[in-house]
């Protein structure tokens, strides 16, 4: 009996490879790291803490790089299951590292003027960006769901984290229940999906009910079946709620206007594709037998999302509210991306593509925000940047690139962006969809150049003096500076992207 | 006998779950879910998940319900908790809640559409594909060796989420004071 049970374990731990994982390791094993370095340094040289996280994650960056040139890029199962690891893994990978750095890099800024604990922020930041990576490989509903919790009990810390103010601590608040419930829902629908798929007097039933292969083959021949439906939907819902999508919006604006600034950042950025990658994996995957019954409901609520989030932000005065609510309007450009790859392959590609560049350009947007933010992080209205590009031509010019990219002005990233995600909906067939996001690209246009307007053309009469404090400093300035070039080479060359095969 | 002994104790986790929703008194409601729980870990003991059962009074009916009496106790909450369906949002909730229920009970037990009776599975396959496999057990034993062995991944992670939430708390709680060392 005992020889039997570890022949038997020995096939469960037989894929365990960690070395596939390696980078989310070193990320952890980084965040540890700080954790000690800040209790064994002494104070004169806590400002290592930063750098430390910094450099780490670029010689983590090298590692990830490093394991897909070594040939580990191919498609592959590993830890019994638990994840699969593909080129679109391998991608998202990349874009969640980019995405720590940068907001470790604005925390750094925003914690200079804030009288806050320092070093817990970098190291959940480093959690958060190897959940979100274990996320997006995970191939299993726990797996899913326990790197999910990890991602969002990080976030429910990060959004309170400025204390002091009530915003954060109003937003951490609001965050936490209905996060809190949006988990619920979405593991509700796991659990219908699971309850379903392992009744053994179904056809194809599975031992395994949670790994999304089985989970595929039974949804395929079950698609008809009530539970399955509502299990699909809820998990569908769960997700929407991270990714702010219309109905599920409502904690959108106020979180983002509370959280500081750079958790704002990677909120709109990092979670926000994630969410994408996995409703797309998903989508394609497990839920693929029911593409008939939820394409409908997905098309009705991207265009939903779309509108509301165009003309909620047409009103708004607080720019943090502001990209908030345009973000929750990229999420629905996004959705029409996510609804045309159930029938051209391609366009996964060109949501990753469309994500590259909202990263870019919303690391820009956000980078001159918290340059030009007061102590006060979350009063940032569009008053203050009356004659901004005035007082400091640089980083006016950083906002304006960043906004044109994000609204979608030709020679920038955005504008290619949005192109391949309309060609890929025209070829889908979704000429409605596609109709409505022009309408919201239109309407995106006056609230991003209402606030270009505002920094440069206001009051051109009035005399302003050029104002070096305040302007960053110089690896401020190249790191902004890189993230614009990045935004126009993407948008002259587009093929210096390598993500569309 | 199981029979009778499943609607007792399935009625008691009913009774008590409702009184928890629409009791006015917190501290009542808080006592009726331990109830509700302690009624759920004895329908486990009747599947003959026993552990299962015993990890429900432990974690739930002890360690979390404590947490929440502290809470509830701290906070002095149970003025003003008396609202019960006269607000509307309210209402609609609970609504959709046990439509979505009826739904759900009509697609599990009626009909002609309904799902077969489920059934347990006497033997595990061999994750490997070849050999004999083992039988099912529900001892904590194999809980163990699959969490050590096919869940170790969602094990380890558990482990970072737990850490998260630690310095969340600390974070949070605890005031700051700027190191004495720094130039500010």
């Amino acid at each position: 009996m005992n020889e039997l049970l570890i022949e038997f374990l020995r096939g469960f731990t037989a894929t365990n490879e960690w070395a596939a994982i390696l980078p989310e390791i070193a990320l952890g094993v980084l965040a540890l790291s700080l954790l000690i370095a800040e209790m064994v340094l002494p104070n004169k040289h806590q400002s290592l803490v930063p750098r430390l996280a910094i450099w780490g994650q670029l010689g983590v960056l090298l590692l990830a790089a490093g394991a897909v040139s070594a040939g580990l890029s191919s498609e592959r199962v590993a830890f019994s299951g638990m994840i699969l690891q593909t080129d679109i893994t391998h991608m998202m990978r990349a874009f969640f590292l980019l995405s720590s750095i940068l907001v470790c890099y604005l925390g750094q800024i925003y914690l200079s003027k804030q009288n806050l604990p320092r070093t817990e922020f970098y190291a959940l930041v480093l959690i958060i960006s190897a959940a979100l990576m274990l996320l997006v490989q995970s191939h299993n509903f726990v797996m899913f769901f326990v790197a999910l919790e990890t991602v969002t009990v990080a976030f429910y810390v990060l959004v309170a984290y400025c204390r002091t103010s009530q915003f954060s601590l109003e937003a951490g608040l609001k965050y936490l229940i209905l996060g809190a419930m949006s988990s619920a829902i979405l593991l509700f629908g796991i659990v219908l999906l699971y309850g379903a798929a392992g009744n053994p007097g179904l056809v194809a039933s599975s031992t395994d009910a949670l790994n999304y292969s089985e989970l595929t083959n039974f949804v395929l021949l079950n698609a008809d079946n009530a539970i399955v439906r509502v299990g699909a939907l809820l998990v569908i819902a769960g997700i929407f709620f991270k990714i702010g999508a219309f109905p599920f919006q409502i904690w959108v604006p106020d979180v983002y206007q509370g959280a500081p600034t750079p958790v704002t950042a990677y909120l709109a950025v990092a979670s926000k594709a994630a969410g994408f990658i996995v409703l797309m994996q998903l989508l394609r995957g497990p839920f693929i037998g029911l593409s008939d019954f939820l394409v409908p409901v997905l098309s009705v609520i991207a265009a939903a999302t779309i509108l509301f989030g165009n003309v909620a932000a047409v009103t708004q005065r607080n720019v943090k509210r502001l990209m908030g609510l345009s973000g929750i309007a990229h999420a629905g450009y996004l959705l029409v991306g996510v609804i045309a790859s159930l029938s051209v392959s391609w366009a996964v590609y060109a949501v990753i593509f469309y994500l590259v560049t909202y990263l870019l350009a919303s690391f820009a947007v956000f980078g001159v925000m918290g340059l030009v933010a007061g102590s006060d992080d979350a009063y940032q209205e569009l008053d203050q940047y009356e004659n901004f590009a005035r007082k400091h031509p640089f980083l006016g010019g950083v906002l304006a690139c960043g906004l044109g990219s994000l609204a979608g002005i030709p020679p920038l990233g955005g504008f290619i962006g949005k192109l391949f995600l309309f060609v890929a909906a025209f070829q889908a067939g979704l000429y409605g969809l596609l109709g409505v996001s022009i309408i919201g690209v239109v309407i995106s246009i006056y609230y991003y150049f209402g606030w270009i307007r505002e920094s440069y053309f206001s009051e051109p009469s009035r005399e302003v003096q050029t104002d070096a404090s305040g302007a960053g400093s110089p690896s401020d300035r190249f790191l902004l500076g890189t993230l614009v070039f990045a935004t126009v080479i993407i948008g002259v060359l587009p093929a210096a992207l390598p993500i569309i095969p | 006998m199981t029979d009778l002994l499943f609607y007792i104790f399935a009625g008691i986790t009913l009774i008590s779950a409702l009184i928890m929703v629409i009791s006015p008194n917190v501290v009542n409601g808080a006592m009726c879910m331990i109830i509700s729980f302690v009624g759920t870990a004895a329908l486990f003991v009747l599947l003959e998940a026993y552990f299962l059962a015993v990890l429900q009074v432990l974690v739930y009916a002890g360690a979390v319900m404590v947490l929440f009496l502290f809470i509830i106790m701290l906070l002095d909450a149970d003025k003003d908790a008396s609202r019960l369906l006269k607000d509307k949002m309210t209402l609609a909730g609970s609504i959709a809640g046990f439509a979505l229920l009826v739904v759900l009970v009509c697609a599990a037990f009626v009909g002609g559409q309904h799902l077969p009776e489920p059934a347990l599975l006497p033997v595990m396959e061999n994750p490997t594909g070849e050999g004999p496999g083992i039988p099912f057990t529900t001892s904590a034993k194999s809980f163990g060796y699959s969490l050590f062995t096919k869940y170790m991944l969602p094990f380890q992670l558990t482990g970072f989420l737990l850490l998260a939430a630690m310095i969340g708390v600390i974070v949070v709680s605890k005031k700051h004071e700027e190191p004495t060392g720094e130039k500010k």
